[in-house]
């Protein structure tokens, strides 16, 4: 039985040992430069103590990426949980072709967001002008990315056009669980549609509604991809979004150790805010 | 019965709102076919000459054979590890929860799932550089730590809806730990193999971040990384930029084309678990 | 015992797996392919590309034993530094003389040409403009090519409209009017891209500041506020002589456009002039310096170092590495760069003879030449993107107010 045992702690160390050194020990890692003023290759750095945290609460461009940030993360995951359960909803219907329009929907989940990204770079840039001009509206016929106040429209747009895929699928499979005859009953009692959607449909589909939203949520409160694809952070810092300004403060800026304290705090806020959804999330779901 | 009959409403509905979904694609294909003066004349209409001289040009451009190489090198091997580590260690976890070293090792490995990449970027680039990781090999281990987190979470979860019993027999008949694990377990594991395989195949080869911070030697680029690298260079030669892009998708377009059920069904089968 | 094995057994296969990969990974990283020394050309220009390919296939096929490939990512200088954080340096690198390349150097990446055979050749001036920029005692650069930031011109609309090369700001501002009364469009403003916001910030600076100026701020004895005014109304006083859409369009979409005639003239440096003869080869166009005051002997040209070459200290071929560097410096290599390039010669005894760039030369003859003001502003500041969002607002206050508190931002960092 002793043997049985440690096989199991055997089978934990390469997971346990890979982790470790690649997920925690960095993790720790950043900490500790971020007490420091190194820029990422120069050979010597001395430590500078809470400074560099100091400096963050100061700088308007860090506040202005976590805003941009959560604006963007907090419209996304609406948009995208709204129109993805509309769209199951529909494919559970009663339709022709559910099959091929279920394959059309999920289609955007295999592709490279980057590559989506230029797609629709060249999309705003070049197509909906041509759009814009047809249906004599001055405010589309320029390049929105261009605008620092609609830039981040554009931003949107993608990332729901893309992330609406997986969404679909899962509340599609939400859907397929619920059985039948809870809609034949409630049809010979004459229930509206509307009605019956928010009495049996959603209720049972909350433990996916959860879900989607976590999920839509931290891909969203990630954003990287389409950012570099379609404005590169502007115009100015319009769309700077908190990992863009990690990756070129950090690395470009030489700002290694100031950027680290900036994600050290970005960890803080995204362990809080996780904490409150799945709170939130969870006890909707029991009084449901 | 009223809901027998085909609904002709929704099925417009969701075919107009597919028609979105398509027309970037549809754009793609066509300017990708195209030369300059077809485009000045139209950028909806339909290509009329078919000009594959352009994929031509972006394979030539961009060496598009090493860089798709390297994206199915790290796509595959990186699936294979996550497949088999992460299930592995699932296992123990899942059959050991009452004790505290396997219970404290989920909370560890799942809490991860909270952790966006970003946070650790700068010191793994720094940390994989002083293993001199900053390779394909590097992006393979990476991918296979990063997965972890939603993979523990998901296996954890699948395995304990395993009745014991017929493991208990399999070690009545005097078979290992690892024995059990390999012959009994790992197949009853399908199904959510083939969710996990699903997206972490769709993760790996779709990833940008990873790739742009880590690899260095320009020869192991994946692909999306090399349509990065040439933006500049395809300037605004869009057929040439779009032949390019299109290029890039087409591996996994033509993947999910033939395997559209399956993957669909892997999916939706690990979200209802 | 039987059974431990058969427990360690995956775990080592995995393990050997994996070491067997980074083996080979290893081995390729060395430079493998035959017996060729790998020689990586990383650099940051991207109009140049085609022609350092030619150089290159040049330089391979007279040097079988090197294999040289270039290297040409967008955002070049956030790679580069990406490159040195993961201490994979590319063993020769051009790039410019900016803030970049000071940093680096202070951080002694590069290697001392001080004493190099290598800069035998090099316009002395250049040698001692790279030097007063890192403000160390090392060469840690050889320049090889110069360029100039001025307005680029239409020489046939401009001849068709009858007009004259402005010196002063007024008759600037005047010549736009005029353009912009005949309903055609002065200048095709390619603001998406927020680095082409530096070409008239970089115009005007010396002209109505003065590159002092930095020297002074990082003393504290001045303020952007102070001095910067004028430079920030101008800025402002361009954006109503640009296109439709000006903010939805980037340095490639404005190549094109100037080259197809859409604008009358377009505020970029020499650079783009290979790019936008790709687009027109037959375009008549010409340069001149960027009237940025009223008083003609004060708006010199703007000009610096725009390639310099640069070994790696880490490289480890760095004999081949400085062979390949002699080749380029070669005057009939030189002088086919600067040919297609449109740029201006660091290596002696080379011309620069393009009609494109005639406006220019005696700017250069009678070293009337000024430096790039943005190569004394720290990178982090990122002052392109501060522009950008200035022209954006349109509010100057902010604007001289965000460039103050962003340098003392910066400086208070380090």
């Amino acid at each position: 039985m002793a043997k049985r045992r440690i096989a199991y702690y055997l089978m934990t160390i390469p997971a346990l040992v890979l982790f470790f050194a690649f997920h925690t020990f960095p993790a720790i890692k950043g900490i500790y430069y971020s007490f420091t003023n190194w820029d990422g290759f120069s050979k010597t750095f001395d430590f500078v103590g809470f400074k560099n945290y100091a400096n963050i609460f100061k700088d308007e461009n860090v506040l202005n990426s976590y805003l941009f940030t959560f604006k963007y993360a907090i419209v996304v995951t609406i948009l995208i949980n709204v129109l993805s359960l509309l769209i199951a909803l529909g494919l559970n219907a009663k339709i022709k072709f559910k099959n091929f329009f279920r394959g059309v929907y999920f289609l955007p989940n295999i592709l490279s967001v980057l590559i989506v990204g230029f797609i629709f770079n060249y999309i705003f840039a070049n197509v909906l002008p041509i759009f814009g001009e047809k249906i004599g509206s001055a405010f589309l016929s320029d390049n929105i990315l261009g605008s620092e106040n609609w830039a981040w429209i554009g931003i949107v747009i993608v990332g729901v056009w893309q992330g609406i895929a997986f969404n679909t699928i899962l509340y599609l499979a939400g859907l397929q669980t619920i059985s039948k005859d809870l809609y034949e009953a409630s049809s010979l009692d004459g229930a509206s549609r509307w009605r019956e959607f928010w009495s049996i449909t959603f209720p049972l589909l909350a433990s996916f509604f959860t879900i989607n939203m976590v999920l839509a949520m931290k891909g969203a409160l990630m954003v990287f991809d389409q950012i570099v694809a379609l404005t590169g952070g502007g115009p100015g810092r319009a769309t700077q979004s908190i990992s863009l300004l990690i990756y070129t403060g950090g690395f470009q800026g030489g700002e290694f150790a100031y950027q680290s304290a900036n994600a050290v705090i970005y960890f803080i806020v995204i362990i809080v805010i996780s904490a409150l959804q799945l709170k939130f999330l969870q006890k909707r779901e029991m009084d449901m | 019965m009223m809901r027998k009959s085909t609904n002709w409403t929704i099925t417009t509905l969701i075919a107009l709102g597919s028609l979105l979904i398509l027309f970037p694609l549809y754009l793609t294909v066509s300017i990708a076919l195209k030369n300059p003066e077809e485009m000045a004349r139209s950028i909806f209409a339909l290509p009329t000459g078919l000009h594959f001289e352009n994929f031509a040009n972006a394979i030539a451009a961009t060496d598009f054979f090493t860089a798709f190489k390297n994206s199915a090198l790290v796509t595959i091997i990186s699936v294979l590890f996550i497949l088999l580590t992460n299930s592995m260690v699932s296992y123990a976890i899942a059959r050991n929860m009452n004790k505290k070293f396997f219970k404290g090792l989920y909370f560890y490995f799942i809490s991860a799932m909270f952790i966006p990449f970003q946070i650790i970027m700068l010191p793994v680039v720094n940390q994989t550089t002083t293993f001199h990781m900053n390779n394909i090999v590097g992006l393979i281990i990476l991918y296979v730590v990063y997965g972890l987190a939603f993979n523990v979470f998901v296996y954890v979860g699948y395995i304990r809806s395993i009745p014991f019993e017929l493991e208990e027999a399999a070690t009545v008949d005097g078979a290992t730990t690892w024995g059990t694990f390999w012959r009994i377990i790992f197949p009853l594991l399908a199904p959510i193999n083939a969710t996990i395989g699903i997206l972490s195949c769709l993760s790996s080869w779709n990833d940008f971040l990873l790739p742009l911070v880590l690899l260095g030697d320009p020869e192991s680029y994946t692909l999306p990384l090399v349509q990065y690298v040439f933006q500049g260079q395809f300037s605004t030669d869009f057929n040439l930029a779009f032949a390019s892009y299109l290029l890039a998708l087409l591996p996994m377009v033509i993947v999910y084309l033939f395997a559209q059920k399956w993957i669909i069904n892997g999916i939706t089968q690990g979200a209802i678990k | 015992m039987m059974k431990m094995k058969k427990a360690i057994m995956p775990v080592l296969a995995g393990v050997l797996a994996m070491s067997m990969l980074s083996g080979c990974g290893s081995k390729s990283d060395g430079g493998a392919s035959g017996d060729a020394v790998k020689i990586e050309f990383f650099q940051n220009k991207t109009e140049a590309k085609a022609t350092f390919d030619k150089l290159i296939a040049k330089f391979n096929s007279a040097n079988p034993n090197i294999k040289v490939t270039q290297v040409n990512p967008p955002d070049a200088e956030t790679v580069l530094k990406t490159r040195v954080a993961k201490k994979q340096i590319p063993d020769v690198i051009g790039i410019g003389a900016t803030d970049t390349y000071s940093t680096l150097s202070k951080s002694g990446l590069f290697e001392d040409f001080s004493s190099d055979p290598l800069t035998k050749n090099i316009q002395p001036a250049y040698l001692d403009m790279l030097k007063a920029q890192t403000g160390l005692s090392e060469l840690n650069g050889i320049p090889f090519s110069t360029n100039a930031n001025g307005v680029i011109y239409n020489k046939a609309m401009f001849k068709e409209m009858g007009l004259t090369v402005p010196t002063t700001w007024d008759e600037f501002m005047a010549t736009a009017q005029k353009i912009k009364d005949a309903g055609k469009v002065p200048f095709y403003l390619t603001l998406k891209d927020s680095w082409t916001t530096l070409i008239p910030f970089n115009g005007m600076e010396p002209g109505v500041v003065g590159i002092d100026f930095f020297k002074q701020r990082k003393e504290g004895t001045v303020t952007f506020k102070d001095k910067f005014r004028e430079v920030a109304d101008k800025q402002l006083q361009l954006l109503s002589f640009g296109q439709k859409d000006m903010f939805g369009k980037g340095y490639n979409d404005g190549n094109v456009a100037f080259a197809k005639g859409q604008s009358v003239m377009y505020l970029q440096g020499v650079w783009a002039i290979p790019e936008i003869q790709k687009a027109n080869p037959s375009i008549e166009l010409g340069v001149f310096p960027f009237p940025a005051t009223n008083d003609p002997s004060k708006n010199k040209l703007v000009s610096g170092v725009d390639t310099l070459l640069t070994v790696s200290k880490s490289s480890g071929h760095k004999a081949e590495a400085k062979k390949f560097i002699d080749f380029l410096l070669q005057s009939d290599n030189a002088k086919q760069y600067i040919t297609e390039q449109k740029a201006f010669p660091a290596v002696q005894g080379v011309t620069q003879d393009d009609p494109s760039v005639a406006d220019l030369k005696p700017a250069f003859e009678k070293g009337d030449l000024v430096d790039f003001a943005d190569h004394y502003i720290p990178g982090a500041m990122k002052v392109d993107t501060i522009i950008q969002g200035f022209l954006q607002k349109k509010d100057v206050d902010a604007y001289l107010n965000s460039l103050d508190t962003e340098w003392d931002k910066v400086a208070n960092r380090k």
